[in-house]
């Protein structure tokens, strides 16, 4: 941030927290002033109220006192002061139509409150009429608050004051007011803090979605100069490590790749040899040379979608598998065969499952495998009579190249990538792939998978939902 | 143009083979003329069609990725003079080249790297449809086959179902459901079916054709259709029964 006003100052993390925490106090103590005068303020009107009502007490009684009508009035103007006038009437003065406003109401309860021997018959709080009552003119008759105490004899002593009605009772509702204001001035400090902390919060956003395929973009440079600096050396590192990781990555598809020549070559020469079974070793050798190539290839591609999603069955893509695995003397059924569409990629699907029942034939000498519709799942079991798979190491086979100890995987070949790679290829799908062991023995392999919702009468479909193809499609196809 | 040496062995055919390592050339040419073909070859695809205005050649073995020259667009130039049946070498993972390769006129691939016993099955294979006449795979290549709403694209091999759905099939089952494809209506007897439908593969493990027959209509057929599709005829072998239309 970059602010011209500013610009003396160094833009740093510690300058704005500063500038936060000065502003946020000035404005706090700006809000005790506040709070201190008014407070004073209520507290001298009370003062003077007090006063005011003790007069009008002490002149009720003497006035009180004279019978004689004409000395009433005479003491009655004696005792009035420039504060506070006071006039003897035969009748109140205010009149019982008088309109009640706030400020008259306002008086009457603190008059009550003040005085407590004051009835409510005896006396009224209103507005002088002035003449302006019924001329229609609006408020003018509010100019001149009366208070009328009746007196034993039913007649009345007017008494009239500019304060009259004026204090504030806002005594009260101070604290309430000091601690609004003192939140909202917390709350508009804890904004400024966090929008200085934003690009902060930012750099770890994008360090925790850092991915390697993602050429992504680079993290904002803003902000103040710590979070700056962080963000480059971030940036920074990213490429690094991303350039570090594709040339390994090109480097080891690069030899994978050119591999498949010199195997082609021996797959010839080794056609030459009149020697069978020397030859047949050297193909299931070099067979064994392919997958292991073609896995490291495709665990090297994972998650780089160069297959359009489709809507696909499957359960005859598992039937194939089986039937396939069938024809090459394996001992696997298909027991129970719901069919299930799903939106995704057949081919890399494909790969999944075969890679799964691969795994399930090389360790058991019998496979059955399983598919049931669960609401809007299919659930497909791979299950095997080997030797399973000891607890802890359950999900340890999903690592990319880990083997179980003591396996005869060793023996039978495999790249330790096979798991890895239908797994990774499963949840892309939005399914999920489990292993455990069965109670009589054998590992069940399961596959969840959403099943695409389907229905007869829509439209024809054109094997794309956005929804999912969008989760399908990596975060950069190359 | 390297031209190598032509052995005439035997009359199977005169085979160009189009690869720009020259081990793997000499060695494709080895591996033919021991099995009685006549050996032309090339490292690159430009003088492919002056090969094939001098000598008579049956078939060409073509590699996909050669340096100047694709084997795509090479393939393409044979196909504006030549009907001569065209074999893609492609490397695994290269749908797309697949794809285009048959578009251009190929008329099969194989993947490096390959068996060559694959490779010679492809060939013959190949052959045996030019001699014949019958309809070429490019031919079938060039769009979709549609029968009661089914659609098989012959292109990527898929086939998809009237609600859009894509069904997997075996190589055998594909080339079987082709070779009804192609004759539909017909009753075509086992023996007819078996030299038709494998003229695509060579794997050993393939069933017999009734159990690839019992495969494929148990993905083709849903309850109400059963038995409708692939029909049975007593003694005479089978009837692909919906009407067939190439698009």
């Amino acid at each position: 941030m970059k602010s011209g006003r500013f610009s003396w100052l160094p833009d740093t993390i510690v300058v704005r927290a500063v500038l936060i925490l000065v502003g946020a106090l000035i404005a706090m103590s700006l809000v005790g002033y506040w709070v201190y005068r008014v407070g004073a303020e209520g507290l001298a009107t009370n003062a003077r109220d007090r006063g005011l009502a003790e007069r009008i007490v002490s002149i009720k009684r003497a006035i009180s006192a004279i019978p004689d009508e004409v000395e009433r009035d005479k003491a009655a103007h004696a005792l009035a002061t420039a504060s506070l006038e006071v006039h003897w009437s035969k009748v109140s003065l205010v009149l019982n139509n008088a309109p009640v406003t706030e400020r008259s109401r306002a008086m009457e309860d603190r008059l009550k409150e003040l005085v407590p021997e004051f009835g409510t018959e005896s006396f009224r709080v209103g507005y002088a009429d002035d003449g302006a009552l019924n001329a229609g003119e609006g408020d003018a008759y509010r100019h001149m608050l009366l208070v009328s105490v009746k007196l034993d004899d039913n007649t009345w002593l007017n008494f009239a004051s500019p304060t009259f009605g004026t204090a504030h009772h806002l005594a009260g509702n101070i604290l309430a007011i000091a601690a609004i204001m003192g939140s909202l001035i917390i709350l508009v400090a804890v904004l400024l803090l966090r929008w200085v902390t934003r690009p902060l919060r930012n750099l770890a956003i994008a360090a925790e979605r850092f991915s390697l395929d993602e050429a992504g973009d680079p993290v904002a440079e803003i902000g103040p100069a710590e979070v700056r600096r962080a963000a480059k050396a971030f940036n920074t590192m990213g490429d690094r490590v991303r350039r570090l990781v594709s040339e390994r990555t090109m480097a080891l598809a690069a030899v994978s790749h050119d591999l498949r020549t010199p195997i082609t070559r021996l797959r010839l020469r080794s056609e030459m040899l009149d020697d069978e079974q020397t030859r047949n070793l050297i193909d299931d050798d070099l067979s064994e040379m392919e997958l292991m190539i073609n896995s490291t290839l495709e665990y090297l591609s994972m998650g780089v979608a160069n297959e359009p999603p489709k809507v696909f069955d499957v359960s005859t893509m598992i039937r194939t598998i089986v039937d396939g695995e069938a024809d090459h003397g394996h001992s696997i059924s298909l027991d129970d065969m719901d069919h299930a569409s799903v939106l995704g990629r057949p081919v890399a699907m494909k790969r999944a499952v075969w890679n799964i029942i691969g795994n399930a034939l090389k360790y058991g000498s019998k496979v059955v495998v399983r598919i049931k519709r669960e609401g809007a799942q299919v659930r497909v079991e791979v299950l095997d009579n080997g030797p399973g798979i000891p607890i802890d190491e359950i999900e340890k086979v999903f690592e990319p190249f880990y083997r179980v100890e003591n396996s005869r995987s060793r023996q039978t070949g495999g790249t330790g990538l096979g798991l890895t790679i239908a797994r990774s290829i499963i949840t892309e799908h939005g399914g999920s792939l489990s292993l455990k062991n069965h109670a009589l023995g054998g590992l069940i392999a399961s596959i969840e998978l959403p099943i695409f919702p389907f229905s007869k009468t829509s439209r024809p479909l054109t094997g794309t939902d956005t929804a999912l193809a969008t989760r399908l499609q990596p975060p950069n196809a190359h | 143009m390297e031209n190598s040496e032509v052995i005439p062995t035997n009359d199977h055919g005169n085979v160009l083979v189009v690869d720009d390592d020259s081990e793997i050339r000499l060695l494709i040419t080895k591996f033919l003329q021991r099995h009685g073909y006549h050996v032309y070859s090339s490292a690159d695809a430009r003088s492919v069609l002056e090969t094939l205005k001098k000598f008579t050649i049956d078939a060409i073995i073509l590699d996909v990725m050669l340096p100047g020259t694709t084997g795509i667009d090479a393939c393409r130039q044979i196909r504006r003079t030549s009907p001569v049946p065209v074999i893609l070498l492609t490397a695994r993972s290269e749908e797309d080249i697949r794809v285009s390769g048959l578009e251009g006129g190929a008329d099969d691939y194989i993947t490096k790297p390959f068996s060559p016993r694959e490779l010679l099955a492809r060939l013959r294979s190949v052959l045996r449809r030019a001699r014949n006449g019958s309809v070429k795979t490019s031919s079938l290549a060039q769009g979709n086959i549609l029968f009661d709403g089914w659609t098989l694209d012959t292109l990527r091999r898929e086939l998809t179902t009237p609600e859009g759905v894509l069904i997997d099939l075996s190589t055998g089952e594909y080339n079987l459901l082709v070779a009804f494809l192609e004759h539909a209506n017909r009753v075509l007897s086992r023996e007819m079916l078996m030299e038709l439908a494998k003229t695509r593969t060579a794997d050993p493990f393939d069933r017999t054709i009734d159990v690839q027959i019992s495969r494929l209509r148990r993905k083709l057929e849903t309850s109400e259709t059963a038995g409708l599709i692939i029909k049975t005829v007593r003694g005479a072998g089978y009837i692909f029964v919906p009407k067939v239309t190439f698009g």
